[in-house]
Order: structure tokens, then C-alpha cells, then sequence
């Protein structure tokens, strides 16, 4: 009963995607192994320059660049496919942040002469970005952004603090969206702004985190910008974070995935190898179905991400889709990453093992973007409550 | 990669609402499996079986030389969602002939058995209908321990023991039955066969079962000395165990689908009456708790959704959908579980009414899960069961039991 005609849905991944993939993977396991995870932990820029330029080298952070910017042309899955893979090998480093928070919208809504002057090199690795759009509520809802920038004569001047800047300490440029003009809708007035991170009255403080992941404090005081640097226009900013949000929370979760199905190996191979009561403990089924669970969450899981990041590929409207997917990857990476330890017992709370490094690194991943609660109002939105 | 429906997935759709709209009165509420019991529901059960057989609909990805249309299996995935979601009756005939004897027949029968029993079962006959005979007193989850006994005798088995949970056995023309051929089999699995057995034949009794709502779904059924031909006999003699593992797969396979359907009707339904009712002026679709549940339920349905097409997508590659199988079916429990309780939480004291009453919301539809949803985990392997298959068969872990 074999047949193929008029069969247009494929769960396959290009062949071509097969080898990025397996091509991160390897280069991941040789180049980032957890020792470096540790170490990197406890350094100050949070991650290994070395292993960035080689990343840079393979083309990794132009991956969705056109060529004219020295870029990949690849598509969005691919990228998603990669994001996948650096979450399984839990990469630190502020690739996610230069890439999916700021090239992405550069490319979007930049104008040709800022295209040309900042794509190409994050393509080639040398420069580092972020996006600082959260303030000290932690909060992705436009009322949120109390940031506020004033035209003064013919400059523009950029006061506020901003809060969870991933990666600041390192970066070279930051995007900043602020409120440039007061409007009772909070989602009006908001514009987007690039700012060189050397400026004067640019203070950046680091905030400690349980991952040694960076984030940052950025204070803007009189922080001059000249009119050029504007990205989109004047009051496009909460659309342009929305774009922001969408690609991004998508690739967070492709991130999520990896490091879901790096718990259930680690865990299933940790069940078949510890013996109790004379047996693999992968033989009671307390810890059998505890595994199976975790292999439902992480297969429905990979499927919402495909689904999504397949959607923004052909371009169709998905906000469901990918709130659908932000909440799922949300509750399923608590869950896994708790059956994990359980499954390890007590080693698995050490710092000599690794499966307590995907713990601690759930809280992150979970409110980037948004939390739960964000999304789920957003898919009740959708199914018209 | 590309989840997209093609345009043939996307007319069929249209076409079932179409038929749905046409064949099925407003007022009539689809209880799965309810239809078994009363003469009436089963009456117009078959007439509707007959209707999807004439549109080529009840067993669409079967090769045409059985009566089906060739169709993919993704096209047979879609049928299933559109159909329960338009609570369209009949598209089992009972629950075994279209989903899994046929598929099985295909697989390991011979052609003379394919001839004989497939084209009714396509046509949506009486003669179509099918029970299956798995279950015994000390043989639940625990499979392999039947009882049941064939015994050779020149061209006959000869059938002796008791079935029970046996679905649709009062309205099925043949028994798809799992029996013992070699009582002294080193292992108990290197001894089972499949037989066909006719219901009409004389050492056949069924006793109806009631469920603990009152409905007559299933059946024990005795064989006493039951003489069944030997051309009966489905595939290898005491291979049956082993053949038994895909048909499990395909019984299984599309109860994801099953549920994906009737449970996006049952969300919709929940979103427009928490909308429409008020409290103290307020509707409920305001409550936060209320919101959310119901976007679980949803992320839930979306989760399912995909899983479904995915094992579709599997089967046209040539996979047996075993891991995948037990998976969509585990999940899918899980599903319809929080479904009911989410459904019963919003209608409150109301969802206490008999399904009949005429102060029941929603058509009684949540009560009817409510009630229907432990039946149906337990049915075709209990999740335990199931969670044991993937450990097995996906993890790669060591048999528990």
C-alpha cells in the first residue's frame, strides 16, 4: 500500500539541511564541549572569540544574509535548523542576539546605505549586536517602554534605562526602541533606533545570571543620535517589534528543541546504563514512562517549530502558530529539563555532570520574548475569546 | 520540508462539509461508539457507511482492486478530521473492518481472503462489519496470556474459549479473532494465529456487556467447539503475535485524527459558548482562567494535529507506524482527559445534566466525553500499555514487564 502521487506535505529536511546540521553538530561537540559551556560560565564576555570567528568563517552568521551582503542567501529554516543545534550543545554567546534580534530587522527595514554599512560585517563576525527593548518590568507589551528619545536641535536624544540586554557587555551596536512621541495607544510613538554602544552617556552594567549568560543593565543618559541612524521610520517601532518577536521567538524555540532532545538523550542513555536493584534503571516503568513523556513533549514540540518556521519561510500568517509554539516550548522545557535531573538522581544535581546546565538555563529561554501567560492570551486572542 | 495541503486535501475538505451538511440532520449529535447500541442509531449508522462508500470516502487509500480510490494517506487523514468533526457517523462500520482488518488482509492475508472480505467492508455492507476478538477474562493488558484455544482438525480449526470487551459484536458478519494454535510454544507469543471467524456459526454466543452508562457497545462472546475452515487461517500459523504488532499500529493510527477532529469542533463549540454567556454582565470569555485554559486546549489540538499528519506522511514513505502509533494514541487520551475537564469546569453544575435533558448545554456533547474519555484510554491498549511500546520500540529500553 505504498503511494506518493499528489503527496505535497514532506517532514523531511533538505538534504542540503541535513548537512548543516550535522555540520553544526559535529563542529558544536568538537569546538564547545561542556568543560567550555563551564568555563565560559564564569568569563567575562560570556563567550570563546575563537570559536565565534570560526563560526563566522562557515558562514554561519550571514546563514539568511543575501549574498550581496557576503551572506548564505539560505532560508529561514535553515537558520532554525542551526538554532537547533546550538541549543542542544547549549552555545553561549550572542549569536542569537546579533542575528535573529538584529540582522533580521536590519534586513527587513534598514535603508540600502544601512544595509550596506552593517550587514556585512556581522556576516563576517565582526561586530556584535543587541536589541535593548525590555525595561525593569522584563515585559515584551509595548506599555512596557517608558524609554524616551526628544528631538533637540536637529538631534536626537536618547534617555531611559533598558533591562535583560542580552549580551551588551560585548556588543558593538545596540537597537534600541524608544518612545519619540507620547500617544494614549502605547503601541503609537515608538521608533527604533541604532545606536553605536561606545557613545558617550552609555552606561552598561552587567546583571549576574544563574547561567553566567550575559544580560545587562543599559542606561541612556543624553545619549545623542544623529537622524540617519533611525531604522524604519519614525512610529513604525511596535510594528517592527512585532517582526522582531515573531522570527525570533520562533528561533528561541528551534533553540529550546535541541536542548529538549539533548536532555531525553542524555537521560535515556543515563537510564540504560545505571544499574539498581540489579537492573537498568530504563527497565521500571516509572522511569520508562517518565522518558516516553518526554519524548511526546519533545516530538510535539518539534513539530509546532517546524510547522512555524516553515510558515514564516513561505511568508503565510502564523502569529497563532508561533504563539501556539512559544507557550508549548515554554511549559515542555521546564518539564524535560526536571525529568532530566530526576532521571540522573542525585548526580545529576552536581556541577560535574551536565544535564543540571539545561536547568538552570530554562528561566532564560522561558521569558525572553515573553512568558507563557503572554502567549496564551495571544492564541486566545486568535480563537476569537 | 512543507506542511502544506495540497488543493485536492483542501476540495476534499470542502466536499465533506458539503456531505455533511446534506446527509446529516442539525439536530443529530454523534456519540462515538454509541451508535452500537440502539437499532435505530445503528440503522442509520450503515445508511451513512453505504453514503461514504458510494462517494469512495470508507476506505479511500485502499487499491482499487479492493474497492478503494487509491487516495493517500494524508488525503484518508484529512477525511477522518473533516469527518469527526462534522460528527459524521459511520465511517468504522463497528470500528475494525476499515481501520485495521482490511489494512491487515493487505498485509499478510492471501489474495483469496482479499477477494473474499475486502470489497464488502469497502462497499459499507452488513457483510463488512467486523469485530475483533482480542481481549479475554485473564488476557487485558497482558495479551499474550489468552486462553483460547484452535485446534486442527483436517481442513477446520476447532475454536473453544471466551473473548470479552469484544465491540460491535452483535452487529458484526465476522470476527477477526486471536487464538492459541500451540499451547506448547517455547515462548507464549511464538504460539498465537489469526483466524476469521464467521458470527453465524453455530458455538457462537454473544452476551452484551453494558457500560457503566448504560450503553451496549460491547460483548463477551463464547466459542464452543466453533469449526472454522482452515482457509481462515490469516497468514502464518503461530506468526499471528507477531502480525498482530502492525495491526495494532494501523488500529491505532488514526485515533489521533479521530480525536483532532471532534475535539476542534468541541473547542469551538467551548469558545463560542464562553462568549456568549454572561455573568452578572460580564461574559465569560473576559476570565483570564477561562482564556487560557482553553489556548492550552488549543496548543493541545495543534500538537495533535501535527503528530497526525506526520505518522500519514510516515505510512507513505512505507513505515508501519508502530512507536508512532502508541504515541498519537497516549497523547491523544491526554487530550480528550483535560478536554472534558476543561468542558465540565466552564458549563459547572450544568454539566451534570443527562445528554437528553433539555436544559443540557452544548448538546450534552461534554458529559458524553466526560463519561466516554476513561472507556476510550483503556480501549486498544491502556496508556500504560502504550507508554511500554515506545519505551521499547523508540527509547530502546529494556522490556518492563
Amino acid at each position: 500500500m505504498k503511494e506518493i502521487k499528489g503527496f505535497k506535505m514532506d517532514f523531511n529536511f533538505s538534504e542540503h539541511q541535513n548537512m548543516l546540521r550535522n555540520e553544526a553538530r559535529r563542529f558544536l561537540t568538537k569546538e564547545c564541549p561542556k568543560t567550555k559551556v563551564k568555563e565560559l560560565e564564569k568569563d567575562e564576555k560570556g563567550y570563546d572569540s575563537v570559536v565565534w570567528r570560526h563560526m563566522a568563517e562557515m558562514g554561519w552568521m550571514g546563514l539568511v544574509l543575501p549574498e550581496e551582503y557576503g551572506g548564505l542567501n539560505a532560508d529561514f529554516i535553515d537558520l532554525m535548523v542551526l538554532m537547533e543545534e546550538m541549543g542542544r550543545n547549549i552555545l553561549p554567546g550572542p549569536f542569537f542576539s546579533t542575528v535573529a534580534l538584529c540582522a533580521l530587522p536590519i534586513l527587513e527595514y534598514g535603508n540600502d546605505s544601512q544595509k550596506a554599512e552593517y550587514l556585512a560585517p556581522i556576516g563576517r563576525g565582526e561586530k556584535i549586536w543587541t536589541l535593548a527593548m525590555t525595561e525593569s518590568s522584563g515585559e515584551y507589551r509595548a506599555s512596557a517602554i517608558k524609554a524616551e528619545v526628544k528631538l533637540e536641535g536637529g538631534e536626537y536624544v536618547l534617555n531611559g534605562d533598558k533591562f535583560f540586554v542580552s549580551y551588551a557587555n560585548v556588543a558593538d551596536y545596540l537597537l534600541v526602541i524608544a518612545r519619540t512621541v507620547k500617544s494614549k495607544a502605547p503601541e503609537k510613538g515608538l521608533t527604533f533606533f541604532i545606536v553605536d554602544a561606545k557613545k558617550p552617556g552609555i552606561h552598561i552594567e552587567t546583571i549576574p545570571t544563574l547561567t553566567g549568560e550575559k544580560q545587562s543593565r543599559v542606561s541612556f543618559k543624553n545619549v545623542k543620535i544623529p537622524g540617519k541612524d533611525i531604522l524604519g521610520k519614525v512610529g513604525q517601532g511596535w510594528e517592527m517589534a512585532e517582526y522582531i518577536m515573531r522570527k525570533a521567538a520562533v528561533l528561541k524555540c528551534a533553540e529550546v528543541s535541541g536542548a529538549c532532545q539533548a536532555i531525553l538523550d542524555m537521560a535515556n542513555t543515563y537510564a540504560k546504563e545505571r544499574i539498581q536493584f540489579g537492573k537498568p534503571i530504563g527497565s521500571f516503568q516509572v522511569i520508562q514512562h517518565q522518558l516516553v513523556d518526554m519524548l511526546i513533549d519533545v516530538e510535539g514540540l518539534q513539530y509546532l517549530v517546524y510547522q512555524a518556521a516553515w510558515l514564516i519561510s513561505i511568508g503565510a500568517p502564523c502569529d497563532i502558530q508561533i504563539a501556539m509554539t512559544k507557550a508549548k516550548a515554554n511549559e515542555v522545557y521546564r518539564r524535560i529539563a526536571l525529568s532530566g535531573i530526576k532521571i540522573h538522581g542525585a548526580i545529576g544535581f552536581t556541577m560535574d555532570h551536565d544535564i543540571g546546565l539545561y536547568y538552570r538555563r530554562v528561566l532564560g529561554a522561558e521569558f525572553v520574548l515573553g512568558d507563557t501567560d503572554m502567549y496564551l492570551e495571544k492564541v486566545a486572542a486568535n480563537l476569537g475569546l | 520540508m512543507d506542511f502544506k495541503l495540497s488543493e485536492k486535501e483542501d476540495a476534499l475538505r470542502e466536499e465533506i462539509r458539503r456531505f455533511a451538511k446534506a446527509e446529516i440532520p442539525p439536530d443529530f449529535v454523534s456519540n462515538f461508539l454509541d451508535e452500537e447500541s440502539r437499532d435505530e442509531d445503528w440503522a442509520f449508522t450503515m445508511s451513512i457507511s453505504k453514503k461514504l462508500a458510494q462517494k469512495g470516502w470508507l476506505v479511500m487509500a485502499w487499491p482499487k482492486k479492493y474497492g478503494g480510490q487509491e487516495a493517500s494517506y494524508l488525503e484518508q487523514m484529512v477525511l477522518v478530521m473533516e469527518a469527526t468533526y462534522w460528527g459524521i457517523p459511520g465511517l468504522g462500520m463497528g470500528i475494525s473492518g476499515t481501520a485495521w482488518v482490511g489494512p491487515s488482509l493487505m498485509l499478510y492475508g492471501n489474495e483469496e481472503q482479499r477477494q473474499k472480505y475486502l470489497p464488502p467492508i469497502a462497499s459499507g455492507d452488513p457483510d463488512g462489519v467486523w469485530c475483533t476478538g482480542y481481549s479475554e477474562p485473564n488476557a487485558g493488558s497482558d495479551f499474550a496470556n489468552i486462553q483460547t484455544r484452535a485446534v486442527r482438525e483436517g481442513d477446520e480449526y476447532v475454536v473453544n474459549g471466551q473473548k470479552v470487551w469484544t465491540s460491535c459484536a452483535h452487529r458484526a458478519r465476522w470476527c477477526w479473532i486471536a487464538v492459541v494454535t500451540d499451547a506448547n510454544a517455547p515462548k507464549k507469543t511464538h504460539g498465537i494465529s489469526l483466524l476469521i471467524v464467521d458470527m453465524k456459526s453455530p458455538g457462537v454466543t454473544v452476551r452484551p456487556l453494558l457500560n457503566y452508562t448504560g450503553v451496549h457497545i460491547f460483548n463477551e462472546v463464547f466459542f464452543d467447539n466453533v469449526r472454522v475452515p482452515a482457509a481462515n487461517l490469516v497468514g502464518q500459523e503461530n506468526r499471528g503475535w507477531y502480525q498482530l504488532m502492525q495491526s495494532l499500529a494501523y488500529e491505532r493510527h488514526s485515533v489521533g485524527a479521530q480525536i483532532y477532529g471532534a475535539g476542534k469542533r468541541m473547542l469551538e463549540s467551548l469558545v463560542e459558548y464562553v462568549v456568549e454567556t454572561k455573568q452578572d454582565g460580564v461574559s465569560l470569555s473576559q476570565n483570564p482562567v477561562i482564556r487560557h485554559k482553553l489556548s492550552e486546549r488549543a496548543i493541545e489540538l495543534e500538537t495533535l494535529k501535527m503528530l497526525s499528519y506526520e505518522i500519514a506522511w510516515k505510512m507513505s514513505q512505507g513505515v508501519i507506524p508502530i512507536y508512532e502509533a502508541s504515541r498519537n494514541k497516549a497523547y491523544g487520551d491526554c487530550l480528550q482527559e483535560r478536554m472534558a475537564n476543561t468542558g465540565t469546569e466552564i458549563l459547572g453544575a450544568y454539566s451534570q445534566i443527562d445528554q437528553n435533558s433539555r436544559f443540557a448545554k452544548l448538546k450534552g456533547t461534554i458529559q458524553h466525553l466526560y463519561l466516554l474519555f476513561p472507556g476510550i484510554t483503556i480501549a486498544a491498549g491502556t496508556d500504560e500499555i502504550e507508554k511500554n511500546i515506545i519505551g521499547q520500540f523508540k527509547l530502546g529500553l529494556p522490556k518492563s514487564y
